[in-house]
């Protein structure tokens, strides 16, 4: 291990969890194109010290939306199970598809999550109003029985503000998507779970994205276990990365305090556009970082 | 019996601490192994070194199931088995996932 790249690892990790964390996002997505066009890391390596920035990322930051009364347990919890089902199918279809085709999907990704980042986000307009208080509620649906609707803590509002989880299936079906993305390009996979949070299951934006940082940790760790055994995660590249993501995503929380969102907003447009291009390059010509080894 | 919840209960309280707490482990593990790393010296030191830079990694992993077991146990001692059996089967998967790695790792990618 030398010291040299590894600090300008652990430097590079705090800038993409950093600037991730502002726009709501792990950094996952910048860390694996940074890893394999970059620094010539192979793609099952990058995808796998990158999975371990991500649960770093959740972990560090889980701390403070839970005690702000923001994260919903329960459906965390629920949509979890679906998560590391999807996480479990990810790891075994790493294995089977091709260089390629992860690259190409990995440019895709990239380019729905630019296209996402520029459209401003609400949930789906709700048809018949939550009612005021939980218990006038009798439905039949699977978030009822589960008792998964809840309140949070609106500060522009100065009061609990009650909400409905809706259309359970549907979202647990987005997740199991999510969970896989997640699995096979070392990613957060913030592209599924938008629409499974905002047009699915219709939570509140602060919600959702406390929620998501919360089970994003659970969904990376399943397979994080399974690439931390078979022996893909190299410590000399996953540690400085993990560190730098702890610290990036503390940062980040701050920033999104500060900064207004939509010049960052145009600037990761551009830079993920970018990323795209060079992994769709990458995957159609080979990349010369990778004929070395 | 409703479903809403009061913000930040006893559990999630206890979660955040949990975190919180195996993030500072997980985090000074790493930043002690990459330390005595850089400084050099002999070859059973650097070997040593990144076996602790591995067991910060480890924390960190195994961290996000430590807290989905606290929340199983905390199901079930508020009677809520339905919750405690989701719980359960998503440790369940982690461990399938854990065993699936081990299996992998004899087998050498195409």
């Amino acid at each position: 291990m030398h010291a040299e790249p590894t600090v300008y690892l652990f430097v590079v990790s705090i800038g993409a969890s950093a600037f991730g964390g502002a726009l709501g996002m792990a950094g996952g997505i910048f860390i694996v194109p940074f890893l394999t066009l970059f620094e010539g890391v192979s793609l099952q390596s990058a995808v796998a010290c990158s999975i371990v920035s991500v649960i770093a990322c959740s972990c560090a930051s889980a701390a403070s939306f839970l005690r702000g009364g923001l994260t919903n347990i329960r459906v965390a919890i629920v949509l979890e199970t679906a998560t590391t089902l999807g996480a479990l199918t990810g790891v075994l279809l790493a294995g089977v598809l091709s260089m390629p085709f992860l690259r190409v999907l990995f440019a895709a990704i990239l380019l729905v999550s630019a296209w996402q980042m520029t459209q401003r986000r609400r949930p789906a307009p709700v048809k018949a109003p939550a009612p005021a208080k939980p218990t006038e509620f009798r439905g039949r649906d699977w978030a009822t029985m589960l008792r998964l609707h809840a309140t949070y803590p609106d500060h522009a509002l100065g009061r609990d503000v009650y909400y409905h989880v809706r259309r359970l299936p549907l979202g647990m079906l987005l997740m199991y998507g999510a969970g896989l993305i997640s699995a096979l390009l070392g990613i957060g996979s913030g592209v599924l779970k938008i629409p499974a949070f905002d047009t699915a299951l219709c939570l509140p934006i602060k919600v959702s994205a406390a929620t998501s940082n919360f089970m994003i940790g659970v969904t990376a760790a399943a397979s994080g276990v399974a690439y931390f055994a078979r022996g893909d995660i190299d410590p000399a590249i996953a540690g400085p990365v993990a560190l730098g993501s702890v610290i990036g995503s503390v940062l980040g929380a701050r920033f999104l305090m500060a900064v207004s969102g939509d010049r960052l907003r145009l600037l990761f447009v551009i830079v993920m556009a970018g990323l795209a291009a060079q992994m769709l390059q990458a995957a159609f010509q080979g990349h010369p970082t990778l004929q070395v080894t | 019996v409703s479903g809403d919840r009061k913000p930040a209960s006893g559990l999630e309280r206890c979660l955040a601490t949990t975190l919180q707490l195996g993030t500072w482990v997980g985090s000074c593990t790493i930043a002690v192994g990459w330390v005595l790393s850089a400084t050099g010296g002999s070859p059973s030191l650097s070997t040593a070194s990144v076996a602790i830079v591995r067991a910060g990694i480890a924390v960190f992993i195994l961290l996000p199931a430590l807290r989905v077991l606290l929340m199983a146990v905390v199901f079930v001692c508020e009677h809520d088995y339905r919750f405690a059996a989701i719980a359960a089967l998503v440790l369940a998967v982690i461990v399938v996932a854990a065993a699936l790695g081990v299996r992998m790792a004899g087998v050498v990618p195409g």
